[in-house]
């Protein structure tokens, strides 16, 4: 039941209720070595107690203790996917990867809204201040002028003094 | 005539040694009862007892064991109802 290629589902620990692939035996009797792959259903590359197995009516044909790269060659060949109903981990990182730069842009992009348009406000309030200023500024400069003028005339006494 | 508090038993009695050599009785909330499997009702191990308060504090992986139906079904029951789920998928 438990030979090479033989597809089957832990039933214990953090790796419960996921598919994996046989594809040897350990040196202890009764464990076995067993590979998600971790890309597809992230169970690791380790060995396992049969008890802790439950065989499934599928096989693949592969030598023993095949590389990872092969068995998913094999998987798409035999459409393993959809006969198990198996969703890659590697293709849902990829969406959620996605998911979240899109976010990220449409932040960035609020956030140069929001800027381009305290600075259009902040252009704004400075011609209004520029447009307001001249008429104070005749006020202080004729002030300015009869200020200076006095001081002046008192530079010229302490001249002639 | 002792305080209100004290003639009901809704708190529990700790005795406490004091630094002064005497012994006092501090009174105490009761803890939770354990967290039970939902379907065998056993009590399950990796369920730290104690006040909401006091568990809302610990870790993630304090609070329940780390695998699927962790922290609701007792293992035993957690291996059948995988089982089950299997041979209806083939079905």
């Amino acid at each position: 039941m438990f030979e090479v290629g033989r597809i089957c589902m832990k039933t214990a620990g953090r790796e419960a209720g996921r598919f994996c692939v046989i594809i040897g035996k350990d040196k202890e009797k009764g464990f076995v070595v067993v590979t998600g792959p971790k890309s597809v259903t992230k169970v690791r590359r380790r060995r396992c107690n049969l008890t802790h197995l439950e065989p499934t009516p599928f096989k693949i044909d592969i030598k023993e203790n095949a590389t990872d790269e092969e068995i998913l060659e094999i998987f798409e060949k035999e459409n393993i996917y959809e006969k198990l109903h198996i969703e890659r981990i590697s293709e849902i990182r990829k969406e959620r990867h996605e998911k979240r730069e899109e976010k990220i842009e449409k932040k960035e992009e609020k956030v140069a809204e929001i800027k381009e348009e305290i600075e259009e406000e902040k252009e704004r309030k400075v011609k209004e201040h520029k447009e307001e200023k001249p008429k104070k500024m005749k006020k202080k400069e004729e002030g300015k002028t009869k200020h200076s003028a006095k001081k002046g005339e008192k530079k010229e006494k302490t001249k002639e003094k | 005539m002792p305080r209100r508090s004290e003639r009901s038993r809704s708190l529990r009695k700790i005795k406490v040694n004091t630094p002064g050599g005497r012994r006092k009785i501090h009174l105490e909330r009761k803890k939770n009862a354990p967290a039970k499997c939902a379907i065998c009702k056993k009590p399950l191990a990796g369920r730290k007892k104690g006040r909401d308060s006091d568990i809302a504090k610990l870790s993630k992986t304090q609070k329940r064991p780390e695998r699927p139906f962790g922290g609701f079904l007792c293992p035993s029951c957690m291996r059948t109802e995988i089982k089950k789920r299997l041979l209806k998928s083939f079905q």
